[in-house]
């Protein structure tokens, strides 16, 4: 079978799936799958037979894993979703990431309230990683307007990274078993300590196998007019660590505004990075003038792609997980926007396209080629 | 000692592939809590879906004892008697 790619569009009524083959001249179109009912994670697992998984919050039953095994034709429950132990005291709110790990079955989970779990056996079954689920800072930890929840896990060999709103970076050198707060130089304008150990509303996290210990964040930004406590803090936003996270500095000059929700990274080149900075107030593009800004030099300097993307009056959000890139020679970006509308940025986000533009609110956007 | 009762649980349409397609299941318990604990221990997928880990109901569910929610009676400490009918109804919502 040809290469085809396949995306997963997570939003506020359940799952979506579109294919198209290579060109991507038109997707086609699947679902609603978990009809009705929030998804918020989804994961395009190519590791052997792809298999597909939407996490599904249902506000009535509780959470439910959703995964499929037909290139997204149907789905069906996993035998169980995680679950907080009987005595643990916290009972699960959302399931915010879903990420490959070792092997063809490993599976790791971010969980909201702030948790990590683990499947050995494709998300079937669930144990708690209580490195970081019982971690000393997690009962201090402090749930955003998103919730607190644990959205971010890179894997990286044994260590593992993770961001948590609003906990901040906590890395893991040890393959999951013990974490540490890793915030040197992540700001936060909502707490009297600028700079705080932990605690930090970290947005989104990525790299690039490439460049070993280069990793990008996406913070909460947005606070360089603030006079209150600790002063203005321009900047923290979007920051970069060179050391595996040990410490950060800002890449936001050049933007016009460091807050945002997702960033990604070139499937081809580790310096080139995309973010898509708002108005920290209405959480839409400055301007009302939606445009994903790339920077090919590591965030040295960032461009403007808005070819084809609404010139005014927009007024969308884009969330941490619905901005996506894939992996075919000449890659597409993908977002999904608060206001049901899927976008294709052609030739690595030059040229912009609406795919569909009656979606309900999108959550998350994940694309692969199978 | 007076018997246990016996209560006819209706379970929502949504929910029935957890209960072997069962519209209803009768069920013998002298208050909500232990319907609950015995749900727990002869129909887990189904009592996964009713409460969480901390074995609290879920928020947006409610369960009338007949016509009664629960949450006005005496909460899962609720007596049950002999043909009680014990409804679950998700919470109205939209948008």
């Amino acid at each position: 079978m040809a290469d085809r790619v396949i995306l997963t569009i997570g939003t506020k009524k359940g799952v979506f799936v579109a294919e198209a083959g290579k060109p991507r001249r038109s997707f086609a179109l699947r679902g609603p799958f978990g009809p009705g009912i929030p998804v918020y994670s989804t994961l395009i697992d190519t590791r052997g037979t792809p298999r597909l998984y939407a996490s599904s919050c249902n506000p009535f039953f509780g959470m439910k894993l959703l995964r499929s095994t037909d290139m997204g034709r149907s789905f069906k429950e996993t035998k169980s979703a995680p679950a907080f132990p009987k005595d643990d005291g916290r009972a699960l709110a959302n399931i915010w990431a879903l990420e490959p790990g070792a092997g063809k079955k490993e599976l790791w989970c971010g969980v909201e309230p702030a948790s990590l779990f683990r499947s050995n056996d494709g998300g079937d079954t669930w144990q708690m990683v209580p490195g970081i689920s019982n971690h000393d800072h997690a009962r201090k930890w402090e749930p955003g307007n998103g919730g607190l929840c644990m959205h971010t896990i890179i894997r990286d060999g044994k260590r593992l990274h993770l961001g948590i709103s609003t906990g901040g970076h906590y890395v893991s050198e040890d393959g999951g078993e013990t974490f540490q707060a890793s915030n040197q130089g992540v700001g936060a304008g909502f707490t009297p300590d600028p700079y705080p150990e932990f605690g930090q509303c970290v947005h989104k996290m990525a790299r690039h196998d490439d460049a070993p210990g280069r990793l990008y964040m996406q913070n909460h930004g947005g606070w360089a007019e603030w006079t209150g406590p600790g002063g203005p803090h321009p900047g923290i936003g979007v920051l970069r660590s060179d050391d595996h996270g040990r410490s950060w500095r800002s890449i936001a000059k050049g933007l016009p505004s460091d807050f945002g929700f997702p960033i990604v990274v070139h499937p081809h080149d580790a310096d080139t990075v995309y973010v898509m900075p708002l108005d920290p107030a209405t959480r839409s593009c400055p301007g009302a003038a939606p445009a994903v800004w790339r920077s090919e030099n590591g965030g040295e300097s960032w461009s403007r792609l808005a070819r084809g993307l609404p010139k005014k009056q927009s007024y969308f959000t884009v969330l941490r997980d619905a901005m996506d890139v894939d992996r075919l020679k000449t890659p597409a970006l993908y977002f999904g926007t608060t206001t049901g509308q899927l976008w294709i940025g052609r030739e690595g986000g030059e040229q912009w396209d609406c795919l569909n533009d009656a979606l309900p609110p999108i959550h998350n956007v994940k694309v692969a080629v199978v | 000692m007076a018997p246990t009762p016996t209560i006819r649980l209706h379970v929502p349409g949504p929910l029935r592939d957890y209960c072997g397609g069962a519209a209803q299941l009768s069920i013998q318990a002298p208050t909500v809590r232990t319907l609950l604990e015995e749900l727990e221990r002869s129909q887990s997928g189904l009592y996964g879906n009713l409460c969480d880990e901390t074995g609290r109901l879920r928020r947006h569910l409610n369960l009338f004892v007949n016509s009664d929610n629960m949450r006005d009676l005496e909460g899962v400490d609720t007596k049950l008697a002999p043909g009680d009918e014990v409804i679950l109804l998700p919470a109205v919502s939209g948008g």
